[in-house]
């Protein structure tokens, strides 16, 4: 028993030692041993669903410890003592077995309600985004002025087409990309996954979401509608190679305003872009080019 | 069917232990020897060996997760170049020590250990049969062991190194040498798991036979042993989920070399390879707990001295999770792309074959409930086993929930859930059973003080580190990333990691502890005699360690497993070979 105390005494001291090294405290400072702060409208729902569990679990974890631990003290070996010959109850079977499915049932019903709610059909004034995860990177696409994402096929994703638009598909015309994922806050936003090459995932542990993008594949169904402004990180969190644990991008939830103006910069700059693109593409400059390239 | 065993060692009798005057048969002996219980031995060895490498990939991993980009000492400048560079080790390094700690661990450590060694060992001893019933093709399968863990190991030191995507190696990262830069690692790796395959399926056969076949008189299905009836169901579940993976792991491989496109993106299907993986995979899970589950229902009543709650109860529970088993794998996938009704679906065939296990746990209770308990080790680690099952078994209810699988995918939540599970369940229950067996393998008892020392560090050791994995994984850490000070969000959460850490290392040497009490006791420990714990299956009616063929003569059974406390007997077990005596109330069920 002494060691036992001796070895619990050893370890707060190291957890104490543990803390001390903190030279890396960051972003969060509280409630570090629960989740961080929940910022969108349906992963409030997973919460209380997670929290449900939890007490569920934790109610049964208790109860059937306590009783456990009671039986073992109580019916521990002493001088005389003797045990109790049975070969079990047929009744008690019945009991547990039928309290557990009951309880279950009720949980998948919970469940399964709350997961296709979660995956209704997206709003119609969803701000769209197609998120595309590569070795180790994302890059975003927004619609442009006329407010639709081009079409993707995803055969054509390459260095040149890194979005693996359709070509004779005018909306994708004017979509600009962007290296973070901008957001307004409040408003629902509907997410198309995509990948380049291996299956990577888009998990915000502050929006409680995950969806994995596969390779070949659009996934259309993933929206969600943020509560709070602020900075978050997106991550990869499927194992995709050796920078997987590297591969992220910034995420700002701004408000309405802010997101107007930055889109508006955003459409300004592509629209200036797309004009000097034109320009290099005339027959003027390409026959240039050859000659300079002829030129020894 | 024994004789053709006698004919390998002719001067094995009965009652002769293995001693010296075997060397002239050494080879015979000790390395192809076709006795189920040296075969037995063998697994139970070589699992430790890989015990140990993977138990220090696991001190690697935690290493790097505690002090990122810090040279690791005293071996870190040993390491491969592809691993480390001038100690530090790199990510596609670190990414090699999990996909290696987990496939040495699941294929070379546990299934080994619990399936080869265990049910080598016991499964004749326990039916009363003089081996199994191909004793050739067993040694085989033990051989095919080895050579499937020479091959996954040496793969660390082939260029480009290791498998490097994790041990359930998603296509098409793992089916591209472009994206995983490991070809020549990966290959070896599809080839590891399908001769280790190939092992299993042949283990599997031969335990379904046996067990089906050769029991001794009187000894009907209802009154085997539940470790029997564990691995019983399990080898079915071996037969019928081993074969997938190895399919699956040739279409891996010929995708890899060959410019087949299986599970490409495009003119295949990726989630092809997840849907196999995980039909094996899923199944596999129960493969590595069932077994434990069966020995520690054999524990249980011996040092509660009570027949165990519900045989029954506890046989038709493990019926179902092996049927339940083979249609709970796309919870593996709720957010992998797959049909959204489809995750539905197994949701609910998850919660259901959550039922089994609860009625196992209640029957566990209902065991030690009046019972006259005696803490040695290796009830203090069945007593254990059960409460670590029942955390890993309630974590995997928020996994199982579709919604909050969207929160805790692929964190360390998960982490926390498989360690709980495969470590607290499948190891504490291999634990419990190596100090329960250990004096009829070798005639000899472990150390009861070194053993308790072992179970206190193990059991705290163990709830500090992966306890706070739960809180990790809640903080949205990811699983498999080398480095988790690059994201903002996980900075604050780094000392928690450095204590897992320094946790996980107390827990590796508290292994050492046990090692060192195994080896110890085998020339120092107390003699053991025929029957140490008083209990009443077979294996205890014959000498420690048992002779060849197992018994003199044929055993006839009257009795089921349990009959402990028997009211109107003197003394306070019946065992299977003995009629009851005049006067014992036997309930009849």
């Amino acid at each position: 028993m002494n060691k036992t105390l001796t070895k619990i005494l050893w370890l707060s001291l190291l957890f104490v030692a543990a803390c001390a090294t903190d030279s890396l405290a960051g972003v969060r400072d509280s409630n570090l041993y629960w989740a961080p702060e929940c910022v969108t409208v349906g992963g409030k729902r997973v919460d209380t669903l997670l929290n449900f569990i939890f007490y569920l679990t934790g109610a049964v974890f208790l109860l059937t410890q306590v009783v456990y631990i009671y039986y073992l003290v109580k019916y521990r070996k002493r001088p005389g003592s003797k045990a109790y010959y049975s070969h079990g109850n047929n009744k008690l079977e019945l009991i547990w077995t039928a309290i557990p499915t009951a309880i279950f049932i009720g949980l998948v019903i919970y469940s399964n309600r709350l997961w296709s709610e979660l995956h209704s059909e997206p709003p119609a004034d969803s701000v769209k985004v197609d998120i595309v995860g590569y070795q180790f990177g994302w890059d975003m696409r927004y619609p442009g002025a006329d407010g639709k994402l081009g079409k993707v096929d995803t055969k054509l994703y390459s260095m040149e087409n890194k979005f693996a638009l359709v070509p004779d598909d005018a909306a994708g015309a004017d979509d600009f990309s962007s290296t973070e994922l901008v957001i307004p806050v409040g408003k629902p936003v509907h997410i198309y996954l995509h990948s380049r090459d291996v299956i990577h995932s888009f998990y915000v542990p502050e929006f409680r979401l995950y969806q994995a993008a596969v390779p070949g594949r659009t996934i259309a169904w993933v929206w969600f509608q943020t509560t709070k402004t602020g900075n978050f990180q997106l991550a990869c969190s499927q194992i995709c190679g050796s920078g997987h644990y590297n591969m992220k991008a910034p995420i700002r939830v701004v408000t309405q305003e802010e997101f107007d103006k930055w889109q508006a910069g955003k459409n300004a700059a592509k629209a200036a872009e797309s004009q000097s693109a034109a320009a290099t593409a005339s027959p003027v400059l390409v026959v240039q080019r050859n000659k300079a390239e002829e030129t020894p | 069917m024994s004789t053709s065993v006698t004919t390998f060692v002719p001067e094995s009798h009965a009652d002769t232990h293995h001693d010296h005057h075997h060397k002239q048969n050494f080879f015979f002996t000790y390395i192809w020897s076709v006795d189920h219980k040296m075969i037995g031995l063998q697994y139970l060895w070589t699992s430790f060996a890989f015990l140990l490498i993977g138990g220090l990939l696991a001190m690697g991993i935690r290493y790097q997760l505690a002090y990122p980009g810090v040279e690791v000492p005293l071996i870190g400048r040993l390491l491969p170049s592809t691993i480390a560079t001038d100690g530090v080790i790199l990510p596609g390094g670190y990414n090699m020590f999990f996909t290696m700690h987990a496939t040495v661990m699941v294929f070379l450590v546990v299934m080994p250990l619990l399936i080869g060694g265990f049910g080598n060992y016991l499964i004749p001893l326990k039916i009363g049969a003089g081996d199994m019933a191909f004793p050739t093709l067993n040694a085989m399968s033990y051989w095919l062991y080895v050579v499937s863990g020479i091959i996954i190991v040496v793969s660390f030191f082939v260029p480009g190194g290791a498998a490097a995507g994790g041990w359930t190696a998603y296509a098409p990262l793992s089916s591209t040498a472009a994206y995983n830069q490991t070809q020549l690692g990966q290959t070896l790796w599809c080839l590891g798991l399908f001769i280790n395959g190939l092992s299993s399926i042949a283990g599997a056969t031969n335990y379904i036979t046996t067990i089906i076949n050769m029991r001794a008189p009187g000894m009907t299905m209802f009154r085997l042993p539940l470790s029997v009836w564990a691995l019983f169901i399990t080898a079915w579940l071996l037969l019928l989920a081993v074969p997938v993976l190895s399919a699956a792991a040739a279409m891996l491989c010929a995708d890899l070399n060959l410019g087949t496109t299986f599970f490409a993106a495009q003119g295949g299907q990726p989630l092809l390879w997840q849907h196999l993986f995980w039909f094996f995979g899923h199944p596999e899970v129960y493969i590595m707990i069932l077994p434990a589950m069966g020995l520690v229902s054999e524990i249980l009543p011996v040092f509660a001295r009570k027949p165990i709650f519900g045989y029954k109860a506890m046989v038709w529970a493990m019926v179902a999770i092996g049927f339940l088993g083979f249609i709970v794998w796309g919870h593996h996938m709720f957010v992998s792309g797959m049909n959204l009704t489809l995750a539905a679906a197994f949701s609910v065939s998850t919660m259901v074959i959550a039922v089994p296990s609860a009625i196992k746990t209640f029957n566990w209770m209902g065991t030690v409930w009046r019972g006259s308990i005696e803490f040695t080790t290796p009830m203090l680690f069945a007593l254990a086993f059960v409460s670590m099952f029942v955390i890993g078994g309630l974590s995997g209810i928020f996994m199982a929930s579709t919604p909050v699988d969207l929160f805790v995918h692929n964190s360390y939540f998960i982490v926390a859930h498989i360690h709980y599970v495969l470590f607290g369940g499948s190891l504490f229950g291999a634990f419990a059973a190596i100090y329960f067996w250990y004096p009829k393998m070798f005639g000899r008892m472990m150390s009861e003080t070194l053993g308790k020392i072992h179970f206190f560090a193990t059991f705290i050791f163990f709830n500090l580190t992966f306890f706070p994995m739960h809180n990790l994984g809640l903080g949205g850490m990811m699983r498999r990333i080398a480095d988790p000070t690059v994201y903002d969000h996980l900075r604050a959460l780094q000392p928690m990691n450095v204590f897992v850490s320094w946790a996980a290392f107390g827990m590796g040497l508290s292994t050492l502890i046990f090692l060192w009490n195994f080896i110890w006791s085998l020339r120092h420990g107390k003699p053991a005699g025929k029957n140490p714990w008083h209990s009443t299956t077979l294996e205890w009616t014959v000498p420690s360690p048992p002779g060849h063929g197992n018994f003199d003569h044929t055993p006839t059974v009257y009795n089921g497993p349990y009959e402990y406390s028997v009211p109107g007997m003197d003394k306070d077990y019946l065992p299977q070979d003995e009629k009851a005596p005049e006067g014992a109330r036997l309930e009849v069920h």
